[in-house]
């Protein structure tokens, strides 16, 4: 797919030419993924700095270090090689992160469960799906579920707005009056996406997504 | 309701209010009004943070495991950065990946508070090192940014000028009253419930909404995806869907 290709490599060389050398990439999560995830926790007429972006980039470099070595301390003591999801959560609580561990925990339940349903070779489709790809098509499968994801979504989201915000004053909230450049980036992109051959969006981001996995096991 | 005006109407007023209030109340008397509203705002809006968190992991579906918003590689690599680790089971970049974004959202949460403090629709990297510093469990990110860029704007509309970071978090504490950090999790709700904190309008409370407004059918199938991945795993039980999608 030579177009979701240079959809990927649109934010993999923002975030390169952000930083110096791959070796230092390596170190930081991708911009434009913590970017798009502030922007999540912010009104629309918001705006990010660079420094900002660049900050967090940082935080949360850290952040996962500092658990990881609390973690890590913990398995070597009880002589254990693995570090594992538990080891993490009990790592977040020692460290002050009570507030994480409770959506957490419910996260890793469903991953946990998913993966039973994977290995079990369960008959829903999803299952069937997965179990029955090689890893080559693995790729494919996440399209077909970016794709799924994108044809429910028109129908979807008037009834997954009532049910997330339960209330009526939030039902329709004003159009920002300013768009920064990213947006209007990330907009065009989902344009894009919704053209006739590909699914939609959300196949665009998972055709992103996928194109950073491949370029870090080019690396 | 006065928090009801705060936002707009009451920003003025307590701009106002803090320029004259000292930075450390001399008395242990109760913190000005504005000044005790507004910390309340800021309370309620990360509980009603919390509480979307907790709904939200719960509806996680396949879809989400497989398009997750960081990269689980890099997030991998970062952790092997520390030479004690050996090995790292597959869920943990899984976890991490939520965790990660998780610890994104409250400190840009945090952060924003102290640009709307001074007024500001962008936010700077002198927000994020306010947030920093008045947080306890992010004490480990102090190195992250010099001690200088934590320092309050003059005019604040908390009236943290005087005191500096170490004042600040010093003065809070006692004057205000009221957990300036880590609100705990039994803290007593906020007068209002949440989802009735004014002028919040996050992305992540309004989900796609926004993306709807601007007609854009893509973005809103992205945004959907990401915010309604219950929906999308409905969808794959549709018996017509696979063969649009295909």
């Amino acid at each position: 797919m030579p177009d979701s290709d240079n959809d990927s490599g649109g934010p993999s060389n923002y975030a390169g030419g952000e930083l110096s050398s791959p070796r230092e990439q390596d170190r930081f999560l991708p911009i434009a993924n913590v970017s798009r995830i502030m922007k999540k926790a912010l009104p629309a007429n918001a705006k990010i700095s660079k420094d900002a972006k660049e900050t967090v980039q940082e935080c949360v470099s850290e952040f996962i270090s500092f658990i990881t070595g609390e973690a890590s301390d913990k398995c070597q003591r009880e002589k254990r090689k693995t570090i594992n999801g538990d080891d993490l959560l009990w790592a977040m609580t020692t460290l002050g992160f009570e507030d994480y561990v409770d959506p957490l925990k419910h996260y890793l339940h469903k991953f946990r469960e998913i993966e039973g349903e994977r290995a079990a070779a369960s008959t829903t489709g999803a299952g069937t799906s997965a179990a029955s790809t090689t890893p080559p098509q693995q790729q494919h499968t996440a399209n077909a579920a970016g794709g799924y994801a994108g044809y429910a979504a028109p129908g979807a989201g008037p009834g997954g707005m009532m049910m997330m915000m339960g209330q009526p004053m939030y039902g329709s909230p004003p159009p920002p009056p300013q768009q920064q450049q990213q947006q209007h980036h990330h907009m065009a992109m989902g344009g894009r996406g919704g053209f006739g051959h590909h699914p939609g969006g959300g196949g665009g981001g998972s055709s992103s997504s996928s194109g950073h996995g491949r370029q870090n096991r080019g690396a | 309701m006065d928090n009801q005006q705060l936002p707009y109407a009451g920003q003025p007023a307590a701009a106002g209010a803090g320029a004259p209030v000292p930075g450390v109340p001399g008395a242990g008397g109760p913190p000005a009004v504005p000044h005790h509203h507004l910390l309340q705002q800021q309370q309620a809006q990360l509980q009603a943070f919390w509480a979307y968190q907790r709904q939200e992991a719960e509806r996680a579906s396949a879809s989400d495991f497989k398009n997750h918003q960081l990269p689980l590689a890099r997030i991998k690599k970062i952790m092997k950065a520390d030479e004690d680790v050996r090995m790292i089971s597959a869920e943990a970049p899984v976890l991490f990946a939520k965790a990660c974004e998780l610890f994104i959202l409250e400190l840009t949460i945090r952060s924003w508070l102290h640009a709307e403090e001074n007024k500001r629709r962008t936010l700077q990297r002198n927000d994020v090192a306010a947030a920093i510093a008045r947080t306890d469990v992010f004490d480990f990110l102090v190195d992250i940014v010099p001690r200088e860029e934590a320092k309050e704007e003059p005019g604040s509309a908390l009236g943290f000028a005087a005191g500096g970071p170490a004042g600040a978090v010093g003065a809070a504490g006692p004057a205000a009253g009221l957990p300036y950090y880590y609100p705990p999790m039994g803290q007593p709700a906020p007068m209002m419930p949440a989802w009735h904190v004014p002028a919040w309008d996050p992305a992540w409370q309004q989900g796609a909404a926004p993306d709807v407004d601007q007609g854009a059918a893509g973005s809103f199938s992205e945004e959907g995806q990401q915010g309604f991945a219950g929906h999308g795993g409905a969808a794959a039980s549709f018996p017509p869907a696979p063969p649009s999608s295909e």
